[in-house]
């Protein structure tokens, strides 16, 4: 049986060109990039907002100390940090819940108690065994008190404030008096970098994201390809003009053809989208080199990952087609796209899975589950590629993936092909699922 | 080629509970024009497919173009199905080129042939608009031209006048004749008795699934025998009223056709209606019309007048 005969490619062409000439391929071409630059602005733009929010902020913070012994800390980190507090001394002898229930008669927005065994807990390095007042619990924490919502940057920043404001007053207690505490707390950061058996080296952070944006193309590529496949069937049987289609050539020559057309077209949205990315990549890097230097980031010593970037494309081509046959087997059990929906569904399902999988396999790309996962035909053309970027997968592991997910595919186009033939032609109801166990049993 | 285009041997088709086609058996010469009748929902269409290997058949043995292997032989063939689509958003020439090539014609002479097709059906001009474009009567037109363009040795056309406006079943009819006479063997398909009585050189009734005649059309008419007269009259039909020479009467607008009575002759039935008045026009033995004969049959095996009626609705 020879696949690739003239009628198929016919078809494939037909299809292409169709699509290629489309409106909606020019617009979602041209209009990823845009959404993607679009998107990424917004976000920093957010950030942005939110830091310079957060020091804006003219919520006054009322500091009530149980303890006596912090208090006074507390405050001047706060007011150091750019935030508006007092020392609400006058609140100090409540006790939690009378605290909380004070709130709405004072003049601050926010309270933070702080009940008497958590204060010493902070300002003394050995905390003895005290008397707890009336009110108060053994396992109280401190608590902040807010009449509304409070930004997550601002509870980090008081969460700092009261650390620093915990060092300064065990300091104090050990007799130093001044010292900068923002120089005694700065945070010692490091870098991955693993290193391949020929000896590269490269940055374990970098090929984090490498591998995500990897998975999502991944994702996005099979999710809308795959739709328009369904598409594509659809509009075949709906146009009435399946049955010339099927009088001329074999079905499965037919289905072949347009699962080959649209696939086309997908590599050629990603070669317009690489060669975009790439001519962004260059411009950015030759006009930010200085800046690269300054970080101290040699281009050169990227460590490019050369064999996962040699195994992607056949990932990639692979778990097309694995999921194109399916979602073309599905296609031809319904008639419309009302119907699309719910026979869509499972397929979907197959590649929302590993996505939402990915993340736990970036962060630990060689635990057991996710050994299994990257092998499953189904899920290999996301998380082994994944894994590729960012782990040193094994030759048996990737070979695996792949010869399991080659068999996928002739299993998957042989069972779409039976249901393909007989679908193709059939118009109205939806098919039920023991229908199109009988399709495929009888051909 | 002397053996059959179609040959068609103890076919059955069923769906579910359903019997599409019977035991059907169908030899169509090479060179003929064939026609299949049969009121809607008869089998008809069942048949075309199973013919075309869209479908296949539960049981018996079909043989195209001398092969069992109908898959080999689809670009011999040309098939007008009774549902007819065009791609909307393709231009004119690039949807029958691509037409040309599923019959497995290369790009290149598809395309000549897909703009000379055209040019003779006056479409030139349109061949770079999209199809949507067209209006229904073109679109028609393309279609056929889909149908004929690798010039096939078998033509299958599905209820091809359906839809028709009267320039275009003129057309049809043309092109049909033309590559009839080219050496192509034509099967149809028709509910309209009418348009096979005037095409067919053979013609193959279906009735609920089973065939109920079959066979040339002069010899059809030649065994159903000299017994319908045809009479234009003015004035009453009570003279018609009289079982034991009137069997039945079919009204055809300007005249009536009636089948006479077993052993009934003609000449007293004259006489009646010259005695009861009526002024006649015209009083001529005929041959029965393939309605008559088609009615007759079926009533014969059993098959009501229903299936009919539903018909002549439709005609």
């Amino acid at each position: 049986m020879k696949p690739f005969t003239p009628k198929m490619l016919a078809v494939a062409r037909r299809e292409f060109a169709q699509r290629v000439k489309s409106k909606w391929f020019l617009l979602t071409t041209l209009g990823a990039p845009l959404l993607i630059v679009a998107l990424m602005g917004l976000s920093v733009f957010i950030a942005l907002e939110n830091a310079t929010g957060a020091a804006d902020s003219r919520a006054v913070i009322g500091v009530a100390d149980r303890s006596g012994l912090i208090g006074d800390l507390v405050v001047e980190e706060l007011l150091a940090d750019s935030l508006q507090a007092a020392r609400a001394s006058e609140l100090d002898d409540l006790s939690l819940s009378e605290a909380g229930e004070r709130l709405s008669s004072v003049s601050y927005e926010m309270l933070l108690a702080i009940p008497s065994a958590a204060g010493r807990r902070a300002a003394e390095m050995e905390a003895r065994e005290i008397a707890l007042p009336t009110g108060e619990e053994a396992g109280d924490r401190t608590t902040l008190f807010s009449r509304d919502n409070v930004p997550t940057i601002t509870e980090g920043t008081i969460s700092s404030a009261l650390r620093r404001a915990s060092v300064r007053a065990r300091l104090l207690s050990l007799g130093i008096q001044e010292i900068d505490t923002d120089a005694l707390l700065l945070r010692t950061r490091f870098d991955v970098v693993n290193v391949t058996e020929s000896g590269e080296a490269r940055s374990q952070d970098l090929y984090r994201v490498v591998s995500f944006v990897v998975a999502f193309v991944f994702y996005m590529v099979l999710i809308i390809y795959g739709q328009m496949i369904v598409r594509a069937v659809l509009e075949e049987k709906q146009s009435d003009i399946v049955e010339v289609m099927v009088s001329s050539l074999r079905p499965w020559e037919m289905m072949l053809g347009k699962i080959l057309g649209v696939g086309a077209v997908g590599l050629a949205q990603l070669a317009i989208w690489a060669v975009i990315v790439g001519g962004v990549a260059v411009f950015g890097v030759t006009a930010g080199s200085a800046t690269l230097a300054r970080a101290n980031i040699d281009i050169a010593s990227l460590g490019i990952p050369w064999g996962a970037v040699t195994l992607v494309p056949f990932f990639l081509m692979l778990g097309y087609l694995l999921y194109a046959g399916m979602f073309a087997g599905a296609g031809a059990t319904i008639s419309n796209e009302h119907d699309a929906q719910q026979a869509l569904i499972p397929i979907t399902m197959l590649i929302v899975i590993p996505f939402i999988l990915i993340q736990g396999v970036i962060q630990n790309p060689n635990a057991g589950w996710a050994v299994i996962v990257s092998l499953v035909p189904f899920f290999s053309p996301l998380v082994m590629t994944s894994r590729l970027f960012i782990a040193a997968v094994p030759l048996w592991q990737w070979s695996l993936a792949l010869a399991l997910l080659a068999v996928s595919v002739l299993l998957s186009a042989w069972l779409a092909g039976r249901i393909y033939r007989v679908g193709v032609l059939m118009k109205g109801q939806r098919a039920t699922l023991p229908q199109v166990v009988r399709w495929i049993r009888h051909g | 080629m002397n053996s059959p285009a179609i040959r068609l041997h103890g076919v059955t088709k069923t769906f579910g509970e359903k019997v599409a086609v019977r035991d059907l058996d169908l030899e169509v010469p090479p060179g003929s024009i064939y026609g299949l009748i049969g009121p809607n929902g008869a089998g008809k269409t069942t048949a075309l497919r199973i013919i075309l290997d869209i479908i296949g058949g539960d049981s018996g043995s079909v043989e195209v173009l001398g092969s069992r292997n109908i898959t080999d032989m689809r670009s011999r063939i040309g098939y007008l199905p009774e549902e007819r689509g065009l791609y909307q958003k393709m231009s004119v020439a690039d949807h029958l080129a691509f037409f040309g090539q599923l019959k497995g014609l290369r790009r290149k002479a598809a395309m000549a042939r897909a703009l000379k097709g055209l040019e003779v059906m006056g479409l030139a001009e349109r061949a770079k608009d999209k199809v949507e474009t067209l209006s229904k009567g073109m679109a028609q037109k393309v279609q056929l031209l889909g149908v004929i363009l690798h010039e096939p040795d078998l033509l299958v056309l599905d209820e091809p006048f359906s839809g028709l406006d009267p320039l275009n079943v003129d057309l049809f009819k043309r092109l049909i004749l033309e590559r009839q006479r080219g050496g192509a063997t034509v099967l149809f398909s028709t509910h309209m008795i009418e348009d096979a009585e005037r095409l067919c050189e053979r013609v193959c009734m279906i009735a609920r699934a089973t065939k109920v005649l079959d066979g040339r059309l002069r010899d059809l008419k030649a065994a159903a025998g000299r017994r319908d007269v045809a009479i234009a009259f003015e004035g009453g039909n009570d003279f018609l009223d009289a079982p034991h020479l009137v069997d039945r009467v079919a009204e055809h607008g300007g005249y009536v056709e009636v089948r006479l009575a077993e052993r009934a002759d003609p000449q007293e039935l004259l006489r009646r209606a010259i005695d009861y008045g009526a002024q006649i026009s015209r009083f001529e033995l005929v041959e029965p019309s393939l309605r008559e004969i088609f009615i007759e049959k079926a009533t014969a095996v059993g098959i009501s007048h229903e299936d009919e009626s539903e018909d002549e609705a439709a005609a």
